[in-house]
């Protein structure tokens, strides 16, 4: 097999505490078509995210949530500003398999089995076939898909294939993992048993979480932070402290902080409704 | 263009599920009850009105005829089919390659993809001939007929099957850093499949075709070749049986695609029956 593409050797490594994912100034331009204005997908966000935090994104549709998320996979590159993972420019950490990403849609391989799809990113990295299969049966026990390491994609529900898509992008041991709307097709129920399994899962795990959605009640019981985005130009409107106690459960929405947080963080949407 | 396979009928579950003796009878049964039926009634009006055999000849009369120079027309048959398969073959590997470069290269498809299209709709009747010319009068001609028919319907959808992957799958292929080579062999190869062989099975029909059309242009033996001469001397049931065999390497060329087929992709048509719900 042919090589996968290989790190560039890295400047400034070990340059002291940083921030595990550092934004600043960045800016994401799409020229204009025909003569329309260029579209400011991204302006202005400086943000910084700690080892182990988990940070939602959250804005109306085309606020760049996901723009932002794509330039720190290296999918995107920015027109403007710095994007730093681990004191890396997004290529780099993405070539060192440092980020994982899971999409709105599991985009997994119809034609192999659970445990080869949750395998995919090692084998691409060439890792022996024996120890990537161990590490994707680990995985695959962990997100709860148990028992079906020969299924295949279509045998499975929205949700189960949600969970191997986690498994898959866990797979590299990733220090970030991007999660952009990773629940925004399920059905609420099973939206909610993912949301419990990856508060635990990220705590266990000590990742670092930044994660688009749509659903401000969702982003208040996940993170430690939710960031507000207005649209047109897309920046960071407001960053929410959430203070709720860990562990927390699906009752954690019961509780009055946890109403009032969610209460502000609707006022702040709304507010950059108005702004743009 | 038609495009019949791109309707799949799955039996799969049923086949392999318990009664499979059960399930082909009921495959097979209906077909076979239809074929004898149709044939006794033909035999009946070939009987009764007394049509004269180079109008119509009685399947008795087939089969009678089939029998007897079995020998020759199973020879003739044979070398028909190896045209067919050996053009198909060519064809279709020299179609692929041209189809995956269409698929990397935007100025050699922007380029070259009207010339294609337009030689595709090329009659075969048309340039027989000339390829005769060129390859000269044995086997090697015919092959080259049905390599000219079978390069275009696989170059066409090579090239649309490997850009019809998935974005999002790309893109999974990217966040892993995947190299090139392997975003091919790993991700676009395996999505083009489905499109490859609605590609393949077209080809089996044109090569059939390609291969008789070409011996009737100029051959001395094949199936084209025993059409041709019983033609001439009016043997219909000669004939009809030659017909007959033609329509048995087709359908049988046919199973072959469409078993490595449902071998090699079983994920796709009921991913399409997931999706139709």
């Amino acid at each position: 097999m042919a090589g996968a593409e290989r790190p560039s050797p890295s400047p400034g490594e070990g340059s002291g505490r940083q921030a595990q994912v550092l934004c600043e100034d960045l800016q994401v331009v799409y020229p204009g078509e025909q003569g329309a204005k260029p579209v400011h997908a991204l302006q202005d966000i400086n943000l910084e995210v700690d080892e182990g935090q988990f940070i939602s994104l959250i804005g109306p549709s085309g606020c760049g949530k996901s723009t932002l998320l794509r330039v720190l996979a290296d999918l995107i590159t920015p027109t403007g500003g710095t994007a730093r993972i681990n004191d890396h420019p997004p290529r780099t950490a993405r070539l060192n398999r440092e980020v994982g990403f899971v999409f709105q849609d599991a985009a997994l391989l119809e034609w192999r089995r659970v445990l080869a799809n949750v395998a995919l990113p090692l084998e691409l990295q060439g890792v022996p076939r024996a120890e990537r299969q161990a590490r994707a049966r680990e995985l695959i026990e962990l997100v709860g898909l148990k028992g079906f390491e020969r299924s295949y994609p279509r045998q499975l529900s929205g949700g189960m294939r949600q969970r191997a898509a986690i498994a898959r992008a866990m797979s590299t041991s990733p220090k970030v993992m991007l999660m952009d709307e990773p629940f925004g097709a399920l059905d609420q129920i099973t939206r909610d048993r993912l949301n419990l399994e990856l508060l635990e899962l990220s705590q266990r795990q000590r990742m670092t979480v930044l994660f688009v959605t749509h659903s401000i009640r969702e982003a208040v019981l996940l993170s430690d932070r939710v960031a507000v985005m207005s649209a047109r130009p897309g920046r960071i409107i407001k960053l929410l402290e959430i203070d709720l106690p860990r562990p927390r459960t699906l009752e954690s929405r019961e509780t009055d902080a946890f109403e009032r947080l969610a209460r502000t963080g609707v006022h702040v949407l709304e507010e950059g409704f108005g702004v743009s | 263009m038609t495009r019949t396979s791109s309707t799949p009928i799955d039996t799969r579950e049923r086949g392999w599920a318990g009664g499979r003796l059960g399930a082909a009878l009921g495959v097979l049964l209906p077909p076979l009850a239809a074929f004898v039926v149709m044939a006794g009634v033909w035999e009946a009006a070939v009987l009764l009105f007394e049509i004269p055999a180079y109008i119509l000849p009685a399947p008795s009369r087939i089969w009678v005829s089939l029998i007897k120079d079995g020998g020759s027309i199973l020879g003739h048959t044979g070398i028909t089919l190896f045209e067919a398969v050996a053009g198909f073959t060519i064809g279709s590997c020299l179609g692929a390659l041209l189809g995956i470069a269409f698929a990397y290269s935007r100025i050699l498809a922007r380029g070259l993809l009207p010339y294609v299209i337009a030689a595709n709709t090329i009659p075969v009747v048309a340039i027989a001939p000339i390829i005769i010319l060129w390859f000269g009068h044995g086997i090697p001609s015919k092959i080259a007929v049905t390599a000219f028919l079978s390069f275009f319907p696989l170059a066409l959808n090579m090239m649309k099957g490997l850009q019809s992957y998935d974005h999002t799958v790309m893109d999974v292929f990217h966040v892993a850093a995947a190299s090139p080579w392997q975003r091919f062999a790993k991700m676009r190869l395996p999505s083009s499949l489905p499109y490859v062989f609605v590609g393949l099975k077209l080809n089996v029909t044109f090569s059939v075709i390609g291969a008789i059309i070409a011996e009737f242009v100029q051959a001395d033996r094949g199936l084209g070749f025993v059409i041709m001469t019983a033609y001439r001397t009016l043997n219909m049931p000669r004939l009809w049986a030659a017909m007959l065999m033609s329509a048995i390497i087709g359908i049988l060329f046919f199973a072959l695609v469409a078993l490595i087929e449902r071998l090699l992709i079983p994920w796709h048509s009921s991913m399409r029956d997931r999706v139709r719900g």
